[in-house]
């Protein structure tokens, strides 16, 4: 990779969090130095556990809402006390406000909820008749909950450092294909568990290209499968994999897969106002992730140039372009109206902070923006660090509809090697702005480039960067200290990565991320891999590693798949392939023996889970049926050559027969052909669609003017065929949606059904495209195996 | 299925005891069965809920639970004026002056809290019981329990909905889950269920297109034994054809009046700057009625958002002012057309608030999980009734306390269903709404 960042090799890996954060052995000096060993023990066994399990939700920095302004992270701010005085009076409990309060004698009555145990309340009386004696740092700025929050054990399993973890030992030796095989067997045999039998190659190969490419395979594509599976098992698969690999189709499937995690779309969404203005240019990051998926481009290199494509180095004018696009993963995120709203430069901030962490690294870290993280190790200073790279930074949305109160005006990258393409010569907008106060319409000010001037969002340095203050309870106009624009404090990976004062910090932040060494970042990209091939990660809620994510269901194999990875140079090809031609990917879905019972939720792999179509899937899969799919990529975007307010524009979508992932994705407007079936919002990383089962996705088979449409192109083209008679014709429309002969009975049933279609007497085409339609709305079409 | 079971057998249960095992259930007549309104367990006082969900925190003190000054120093308390209403004398914030017409009908939980002040969580416990793994919704487990009163239409409709967790039927069959019009952050006043007919052919030729899609359903089913989402896929379609006849009529509201359109303000909320979202709550509400008359068993209206963090008496005024009318024109209409007896109405938010010291200047609140307010009307409750109290601040539940699982518990046991006793064996053991701790039924508000 190509940077200008000195990496520090260290010898040995360096633990990367450190022991405060999980323990509450005290290894403090300073004021505590006094304090003897019995002392100290009675803190640490009788009183501290209190302080944080009953006191610190309220009198603590990191309280939500601080009590009385009482703090008890340090022995200064005990003994000096809040709004009602010292709590202490050292060596008379009678005589303290604190053992009052316990006891509940007076008005205040502490804690709130009820009443310690007496002998707790007995502990802390003869607490204070020691002296109070309180080893803890004197060091405020180290909030107590952060340091001694009781973190249960495993909490922080994301930051530990990956292992290379042996492959288990297991029994059925003979079973494992990969490596990966052992840690999924030897999980099942601890439990008596049994793996499904070997799915049957039909399965297989339409499993494959629904997960390798999102689209069905066709029906001689299986038949020349199954043949050579026949004659070369395993290495028929590994073969299937490595074409899919390398088809064109692989980027479209998987890049739609990461523009989620990017929350990837073409308008703004509702700004709170009910504006929701077009990003004309957002398809061209669509694009450049599209292509990088497909030349597999190392992820870390990919993630890099997405936080820093503009302060890389290009070797050509084309190159540079393509990486000035790469930016606009932290462009194309929904803004909040800037009426009215004092902190709408941090709320972009936001934006492109959660889209780094919770994408990239399974971190929630927006809760620090106003105050610490109540359960991750991410202190309000650490957010505050990043924001400054980001406040360091120039984000260009563009126009942003011309609705000032949206978002202002910005610039935008002109691309100097991609074509200028200006509006059809007969292109009239008929969407007109109106002034709120008038009603009168609004004059558009003339863009600063010649129409159709390529150009992208993307970000670029500031002319002068510099460190964000903490916004005291996350309010811009309540600056606080200015903290030194940096990283996540809990997760060092061991390079030195100094931010010079005349940089953003960016491409530092990339490196601190895709460092070999970064606990969360390989993890983060093979589980989102693998839940794509198996419907749910190893770790379940794969935006999410923190302490209230899911643990890995497979640890082992999670770091074992990490280590892979990186060691194979971040190659997403080669992981999908390691995945895709184990033995464990390969189960049948049927589950045998007790396993059903035993493993209801499929958490042991005991079988490959059958899965709903998703949105894209199906829709694409229903063009490959009717033989309209046009297979090219689309050229650029509807709305293109439109700077307008969505919510003023009507129904924008046309009908397209490109693939699902060149439609339209507006925010509050979603393509009406994928809107059934889950689609996400795209205001947030959503790394896991939802696969729900409602009756609008049988009312969207029934009536939805593109599945009708494309049941008469089916039936047209079966109607055309040369074959002449009806059975022909059933079997040939079977082929084409299952890729299988039709059984008898359902052969039966076809022409039982065209017979009795009683529209318009004698209209062949009606009955055609209703048997048409129907095989769209079977569950074998829409589920696969 | 017989009738004289006490609880709705767990569908394990009813595997194992039909004779013919799963086809039969699935296909012989059965799967209409499951959806079939069947007798409550227990004597019922309500037949459906209309459940009015404020996401993001309404404050308590400022609207339901008054809370004047007391002692010499200011504390945290009611910064909006209260007033004494009805027969009954319940206090009322200023805020509410449409809903406070009807207070003999509200029966105040004003002793309410819940486990945790994250948004995201409590509002999924809110709608679950659980915060953090999706669990069934509270409108699956009724329409589990009871099924459905109309078996063209979905048991339980969500309104303006925010995440599908929030109305998932999760283990449950998925043809308990919840069906969603409009989502939060488009258009209320378009919202409709998308794609509910089409005229490309003829009913009859639908009907015959749809028992091929079943019979081809049917065989791959049984390819595939025990998939229990292939099932639910074979009834989701089943009901998504019925609602086809049902459903559009509903959602015409054309045929209202003016002036109940102008009573619910249909169409009438304002865009106004802060958290208030617009919603067309009147829109959401009328809609309810017309959902409950036809017999859906659960429907979720939402507005929001409560969480008024910066400028808590503006955004709050907005949200109030939103939402005021249509309620009562709601609970106006439910009474005036003799079902307000039979319909349970639940109004309330993930949390509350804690309030702000009057005079002091500031104008900011956050979370409080500890002590808030929901407030129940009709199905079977008392009128003009406070049940349970915060502290003197509204800081936290000290009298009459109802957690999220006990509001659940009573829920259920007006509609007739034991609340621990329903049941759903999944992954080894058996789950319930109340979850393992259970619920208290709060008798103390019963009629």
């Amino acid at each position: 990779m190509a940077n200008p960042i000195a990496f520090r090799q260290l010898m040995k890996p360096l633990p990367v969090i450190s022991a405060c954060l999980v323990t509450i052995a005290p290894t403090f000096l300073g004021a505590s130095e006094t304090i003897d060993q019995k002392q100290r023990r009675f803190f640490e066994e009788r009183i501290r556990p209190v302080l944080v399990e009953s006191c610190y939700e309220c009198h603590s920095a990191d309280a939500e809402k601080i009590g009385a302004k009482l703090l008890l992270d340090t022995p200064g701010q005990l003994r000096a006390g809040g709004e009602s005085g010292s709590p202490m009076v050292a060596g008379q409990p009678e005589k303290s406000l604190l053992i009052h309060a316990l006891r509940y004698e007076d008005d205040l009555e502490m804690p709130p909820e009820k009443p310690l145990p007496e002998n707790v309340v007995a502990d802390f009386a003869k607490w204070i008749e020691m002296g109070a004696p309180d080893p803890r740092p004197t060091d405020p700025d180290v909030p107590a909950a952060l340091a001694e929050r009781a973190y249960g054990e495993g909490d922080l399993w994301s930051f530990e450092p990956v292992e290379d973890p042996p492959p288990p030992e297991v029994e059925e030796t003979s079973w494992p294909s990969d490596l990966v095989d052992y840690f999924v067997l030897a999980e099942q045999e601890s439990r008596g568990l049994q793996p499904a039998k070997d799915a049957d190659p039909r399965v297989l190969v339409r499993r494959l290209h629904y997960d390798l490419i999102g689209l069905p395979p066709s029906h001689p594509e299986v038949d020349r499968f199954v043949e050579n599976y026949g004659k070369d098992g395993r290495e028929a698969v590994g073969r299937l994999v490595d074409e899919l690999l390398a088809s064109p189709h692989f980027g479209e499937r998987w890049g739609r897969h990461w523009l989620d995690v990017a929350r990837y779309a073409e308008s703004n969404g509702n700004d709170g106002l009910s504006r929701n203005p077009t990003f004309p240019h957002a398809w061209r990051y669509r694009d450049y992730v599209i292509d990088a998926f497909n030349r597999d481009l190392p992820y870390d290199r990919f993630l890099t140039e997405q936080i820093a494509g503009d302060l890389l180095a290009a070797d050509s004018p084309e190159e540079r372009d393509r990486l000035l696009v790469a930016t606009g993963f932290l462009a194309v995120g929904s803004k909040p109206a800037k009426a009215m709203n004092k902190n709408f430069e941090m709320d972009v901030v936001a934006d492109q902070i959660d889209v780094v962490a919770t994408g990239l690294l399974g971190l929630s870290v927006g809760c620090a923006r106003c105050h610490d993280h109540k359960f991750d190790p991410i202190p309000t200073r650490d957010y505050y660090a990043m924001a400054g790279l980001f406040t360091s930074t120039e984000t260009m949305w563009g126009l942003a509809g011309n609705e000032k109160l949206t978002a202002p005006p910005t610039d935008l990258h002109v691309l100097a090697t991609k074509p200028k393409v200006p509006p059809p010569a007969d292109f009239v907008e008929t969407v007109i702005l109106r002034e709120s106060s008038t009603g009168k319409p609004k004059k558009i000010p003339k863009p600063k480039w010649d129409p159709g001037t390529p150009l992208a969002m993307g970000v670029r340095d500031r002319e002068e960067p510099a460190d964000c203050k903490i916004n005291l309870n996350g309010e811009a106009e309540k600056p606080g200290e200015a903290v030194p624009r940096g990283f996540l404090t809990a997760v060092d990976t061991g390079n030195e990565l100094e931010i010079q004062v005349d940089e953003s910090g960016r491409l530092q932040l990339a490196a601190w991320i895709a460092s070999p060494r970064h606990p969360q970042t390989a993890r983060v990209m093979v589980n989102r891999v693998w839940q794509h091939l198996f419907g749910t990660g190893i770790v379940a809620t794969p935006d999410d590693f923190g302490v209230y994510g899911a643990r890995p269901s497979h640890p082992q194999l999670l770091d074992h798949l990490a280590t892979r990875f990186v060691e194979e140079g971040w190659s997403v090809k080669a992981l999908v392939r390691e995945i895709a031609t184990s033995r464990t990917y390969q189960l049948d879905s049927i589950a045998v023996g007790e396993s059903r019972e035993a493993d209801p939720e499929n958490r042991w792999l005991t079988r490959h889970p059958r899965r709903r179509l998703d949105a894209e899937s199906l829709r694409d899969g229903i063009l490959k049926a009717s033989g309209q799919l046009n297979p090219e990529p689309a050229d650029g975007s509807l709305v293109r050559h439109r700077d307008i307010l969505v919510n003023l524009a009507g129904d924008l979508h046309r009908p397209s027969r490109h693939r699902s992932v060149y439609l339209c994705y507006l925010r509050n407007s979603p393509p009406p052909e994928l809107a059934a079936f889950d689609l996400p919002d795209f205001l947030a990383v959503e790394g896991r669609r939802e696969a729900s089962n409602v009756p609008g996705q049988a009312l969207y088979l029934f009536n939805n003017l593109f599945v009708v449409e494309q049941a008469r192109h089916f039936a047209r083209s079966l109607l055309d065929e040369p074959e002449t008679d009806d059975e022909a014709k059933i079997r040939r429309a079977f082929h084409r949606v299952f890729q299988r002969d039709p059984a008898p009975r359902e052969l039966l049933r076809s022409t039982e059904l065209l017979a009795r279609t009683e529209d318009a007497p004698g209209s062949k085409a009606t009955a055609w495209a209703s048997f048409a339609q129907a095989l769209f709305a079977t569950n074998e079409f829409r589920y696969v195996d | 299925m017989s009738t004289n079971l006490h609880v709705p057998p767990s569908r394990r249960r009813v595997l194992q005891t039909a004779s013919c095992g799963f086809g039969y259930l699935a296909f012989a007549g059965l799967a209409r069965a499951n959806l079939s309104d069947r007798p409550a367990a227990l004597p019922a006082k309500a037949k459906r809920v209309i459940f009015l969900c404020m996401s993001g925190g309404p404050s308590h003190l400022d609207t339901f639970d008054y809370k004047p000054q007391t002692g010499k120093k200011a504390h945290p308390g009611s910064v909006f004026k209260f007033n004494r209403h009805g027969e009954s004398g319940l206090r009322i914030s200023e805020l509410m002056p449409e809903t406070a017409k009807h207070a003999d009908k509200l029966c105040l939980l004003n002793g309410m809290h819940a486990d945790t002040g994250i948004h995201a969580q409590s509002f999924l416990q809110l709608h679950t019981g659980d915060r953090l793994r999706e669990r069934p919704s509270i409108g699956s487990w009724i329409n589990y329990g009871l099924g459905t009163e109309n078996q063209n239409l979905p048991g339980f409709i969500s309104l303006n909905t925010s995440r599908p967790s929030t109305y998932s039927s999760a283990f449950l069959p998925a043809v308990y889950n919840g069906t969603a019009i409009g989502a939060n952050g488009e258009k209320m006043e378009e919202a409709t269920i998308d794609n509910l007919t089409g005229d490309h052919l003829a009913p009859t030729s639908k009907r015959r297109q749809l028992d091929f899609v079943q019979a081809l359903n049917r065989d791959h089913l049984a390819r595939r034994p025990g998939d229990e989402a292939l099932e639910s896929a074979v009834q989701t379609m089943e009901l998504g054809f019925r609602m086809q006849t049902a459903a559009p009529d509903l959602l015409d509201l054309s045929t209202e009046s003016a002036a109940t359109l102008e009573r619910y303000r249909v169409g009438r909320q304002q865009a106004v700057p802060g958290t208030c979202q617009q919603t067309d709550f009147g829109r959401q509400c009328l809609l309810a009625r017309r959902f409950a008359e036809a017999g859906v068993r659960f429907i979720e209206v939402n507005h929001g958002s409560w969480d008024q963090h910066k400028n808590h008496r503006r955004d709050l005024q907005a949200n109030c002012a939103a939402t005021d009318a249509p309620v009562a024109a709601l609970l106006e209409d439910l009474e005036q057309r003799g079902l307000l007896d039979e319909t349970l109405v639940v109004w309330g938010g993930e949390f509350g608030r804690p309030g702000l010291v009057p005079g002091d200047g500031k104008d900011e609140t956050g979370h409080n999980a500890k002590g808030f307010t929901f407030w129940l009307a009709g199905g079977g409750v008392k009128g003009g009734f406070v049940h349970g109290a915060t502290n003197e601040t509204g800081a936290r539940a000290v009298d009459g306390k109802v957690h999220f699982r006990d509001l659940h518990a009573t829920v259920l046991e007006l509609m007739g269903l034991p609340p621990n006793d329903l049941t759903f064996r999944y992954a080894g053991r058996d789950h319930r709404l109340t979850g393992p701790e259970g619920g208290r039924v709060v008798t103390e508000v019963f009629a």
